[in-house]
């Protein structure tokens, strides 16, 4: 036999053995989501029905199988019985009451004359109640509201803080929405009154979402229930087709609560000149529209707003007296959503005009927002997202860089964000890492969190925040500002 | 040579042939039973429905835990669109779930939820239907009609089931993507032969070893459809019950007058 019949021969061997191992391996694939039926596996499987006795004697395995049904609680019924609906209630009631716990275990002895953070932070009970009405065929109405006490300062010793501390963290009681909701015609609904507008498709990070302000007491502990701050709009929904136009004025101005003179997120060593706030008025309303598209697989919405920045900037208002005001901004941006199999694809885009900076009192600038993440649902039960954006100011002067603006040309920022739900929804544990410039030299927090559902009413949340400082303004000196916490939560 | 060279040539022609061959036999499946997944499929379901549902979540140890969801649903054209609104538990009430479920296979379904802490919609991405429904042992999967095309049917037997004869048919996903989508590598369905209801299900859980078993423990003919108003699924390992669910549904009707305004964000952010 030559060489090459030799190697044909070889070949076909080869080729042979590889085709039968195709052929048992489409059998065994085969056989993977499906055995024969009258198998042994079948058959024990089948047991789990704990049914009556089958009909059918032949096959004794798949009878035990069967009994894995669960024959005790009442055998099929056929009946043509109707219930009367309920209607819903004219009020209802709902709420929750909550224990907050955390403890700030890094900071180290304060230097003489320095709060001391170290050791209880909260021990805050946190009440929240609902009262929805309903009236009429279409209109409905919403009170909410927030009270809380925060034991720690009393517990701590009240004279260790400063009085702003205890203005703003110690104690509040307030109006969350209150608002009333309907339709004036078949497309055309009516919303006044207290409340949260949220723009934009990130779940994470903000862009084109200017409408209400963020509660930023204490970054990352915030509950994002309690981020947003309502405000009083009045807000008309048109609806055609796969569109919507969204018409608003904001009629009350409002800001970001932020840290204050004294509290451990407050990045400087002295207090900030006092705040000019607008008034509300008809001169100070802030208008917006936006236009949202619903289609198979994919969204998009354009926005545009005439609002006041959340963030003052400071100004000389004359020869050593100084002012935080807020800028008047105009924002036109857009958002789309795109769905591809298990993938959300997230992209947001916005131009800001009117942006002031102490540097430079002549000129107002523009600034560039752009986002772009993903989201990824292809695991059981399990969510993780990307999400990054970039701020990128137009025109940026290096005057810019120095205090009191403190600003960057180009700001970037990255949430990556896990969360899981186990043990039938009992469990859930979520993990966010959000990081300010490429490396996290601007600063840099992670938040870990596990919750688990004692009851439907009851639930307990454990968890830690850990700080980076970094070059960004709300990110000096936090580093030691590490927090364990608790939540014991009953809601109603 | 030349002859032996086609001899060799002949033999592994044969051997490819025969392996697409024993690949078209492997996934071929029973006419019978396909016809009878046909009836399943074109029974009446019925259109227009409004319903409360309610879900007892058990644990192994006994614990209940109960979910109430006010539930809409419409037929449009071959493909189904479904609203629902959880009322309970406390927080989770005013949270909203919209699908339209497409028929088509290759077209992924739109699902959207509404999120009263946070006030937004948020549009769900997720081919994968294997996640539990509010943590029961239903999956989004078992909540969606499967679509014929996926699967290959073989009738296994006849048996009784409550007095009631019933055929029993094996369900094999046909592709692996089937498989990851809806978390099944096998099922084997009870379905009735006076009215072609599914009455029993057993599925083979892609992961963890774990078997669930579908009773519908009642049923009911309410408004010249039959609809299943009590059932449970179980989920066992190694005949050990792992969890159970017991869904009830409660005020059903029929034929209501739901317009397609009805299965929009709009009305998820507008609530009940």
């Amino acid at each position: 036999m030559t060489k090459i019949s030799m190697f044909y021969k070889g070949l076909a061997l080869l080729v042979s053995i590889f085709m039968l191992c195709c052929i048992s391996g489409t059998a065994e694939a085969q056989e993977r989501p499906g055995k024969s039926c009258v198998s042994t596996e079948l058959d024990k499987v089948l047991k789990g029905f704990d049914d009556q006795p089958s009909t059918i004697k032949e096959n004794k395995e798949l009878d035990d199988a069967l009994k894995g049904f669960e024959e005790g609680e009442g055998a099929a019924e056929e009946s043509t019985q109707k219930e009367e609906a309920k209607k819903p209630p004219f009020c209802g009631l709902s709420g929750s009451l909550s224990l907050g716990v955390s403890y700030s275990f890094a900071h180290d002895a304060p230097k003489l004359g320095e709060t001391d953070y170290r050791g209880l932070s909260r021990l805050c009970p946190d009440f929240h109640l609902d009262l929805d009405l309903a009236f009429l065929e279409n209109w409905k109405a919403l009170i909410s509201g927030r009270a809380f006490y925060d034991f720690a300062y009393e517990i701590n010793g009240r004279d260790k803080y400063t009085d702003e501390v205890l203005d703003e963290y110690e104690k509040e009681a307030e109006f969350r929405e209150v608002y009333l909701q309907g339709s004036l015609l078949a497309s055309l609904d009516l919303k006044v009154g207290r409340q949260i507008v949220v723009w934009g498709k990130s779940d994470n990070i903000r862009v084109v979402d200017v409408l209400n302000p963020l509660d930023n007491r204490e970054p990352g502990l915030v509950d994002i229930e309690d981020l947003r701050l309502p405000v009083t709009m009045t807000k008309l929904d048109y609806y055609l087709g796969k569109w919507n136009l969204t018409a608003i004025a904001v009629h009350e101005i409002r800001f970001n609560k932020n840290p204050v003179f004294g509290s451990e997120f407050f990045p400087f060593e002295t207090p900030l000149p006092e705040e000019e706030k607008p008034v509300n008025s008809l001169d100070n309303t802030e208008y917006a529209l936006a236009l949202n598209g619903i289609f198979r697989g994919w969204d998009i919405s354009f926005y545009g707003a005439r609002y006041f920045d959340d963030q003052p900037h400071i100004e000389r208002v004359s020869p050593g007296h100084l002012k935080r005001r807020h800028s008047r901004l105009s924002m036109i941006g857009t958002a789309v959503n795109i769905a591809l199999g298990n993938w959300l694809l997230k992209s947001e885009a916005a131009y800001f005009e009117g942006l002031e900076f102490f540097a430079v009192p002549v000129e107002k600038k523009s600034r560039f927002d752009v986002l772009a993440g993903v989201e990824y649902s292809g695991f059981t039960n399990t969510t993780i997202s990307l999400e990054a954006v970039n701020r990128h100011i137009n025109d940026f002067h290096s005057t810019l860089k120095a205090p009191p603006d403190s600003a960057q040309k180009d700001e970037f920022q990255t949430v990556l964000r896990y969360s899981g739900d186990f043990l039938h929804d009992t469990l859930h544990l979520v993990m966010l890492a959000s990081t300010f410039g490429v490396t996290g030299d601007d600063g840099a927090l992670q938040r870990f969190s596990v919750e688990y559902d004692v009851t439907d009413a009851f639930s307990m949340k454990l968890g830690l925040v850990t700080y980076q400082s970094g070059d960004k303004v709300q990110f000096r000196n936090i580093g030691d500002n590490d927090r364990l916490f608790f939540e014991a939560n009953y809601s109603f | 040579m030349k002859n032996t060279r086609q001899i060799y040539l002949a033999s592994i022609l044969i051997l490819i042939l025969a392996t697409i061959f024993a690949g078209t036999l492997a996934f071929a499946d029973d006419p019978k039973a396909r016809a009878i997944m046909e009836k399943v499929d074109a029974r009446d379901d019925g259109d227009n429905m409004t319903a409360d549902m309610e879900m007892i979540l058990i644990d192994k140890r006994g614990k209940k835990r109960i979910r109430r969801i006010r539930t809409f649903s419409k037929n449009k054209g071959e493909d189904t669109l479904k609203l629902m609104f959880f009322l309970e538990p406390a927080d989770v009430k005013d949270t909203a779930f919209l699908t339209y479920d497409y028929d088509d296979a290759d077209k992924d379904d739109d699902q959207w939820l509404y999120l009263p802490a946070l006030r937004k919609t948020k549009r769900i991405a997720s081919s994968d239907k294997t996640s539990s429904f509010m943590g029961s042992d239903f999956s989004y999967a078992d909540m969606t009609k499967r679509v014929l095309e996926n699967y290959d049917y073989k009738l296994l037997k006849e048996m009784e089931v409550r007095g009631q004869k019933t055929w029993l048919i094996e369900s094999l996903p046909r592709t692996k993507r089937v498989i990851d989508q809806y978390g099944y590598t096998r099922s084997v369905l009870f379905v009735r032969q006076d009215n072609f209801v599914v009455v029993r299900a057993v599925h083979w859980v892609k992961e963890g070893k774990r078997l669930k078993y579908m009773d519908v423990k009642k049923l009911e003919f309410i408004d010249h459809i039959w609809q299943p108003t009590e059932i449970h699924m179980t989920t066992k390992k190694a005949k050990h019950t792992l969890h159970k669910t017991i869904m009830k549904w409660h005020n059903v009707k029929f034929n209501q007058n739901l317009g397609e305004d009805l299965f929009t964000v709009r009305q998820m952010e507008k609530g009940l």
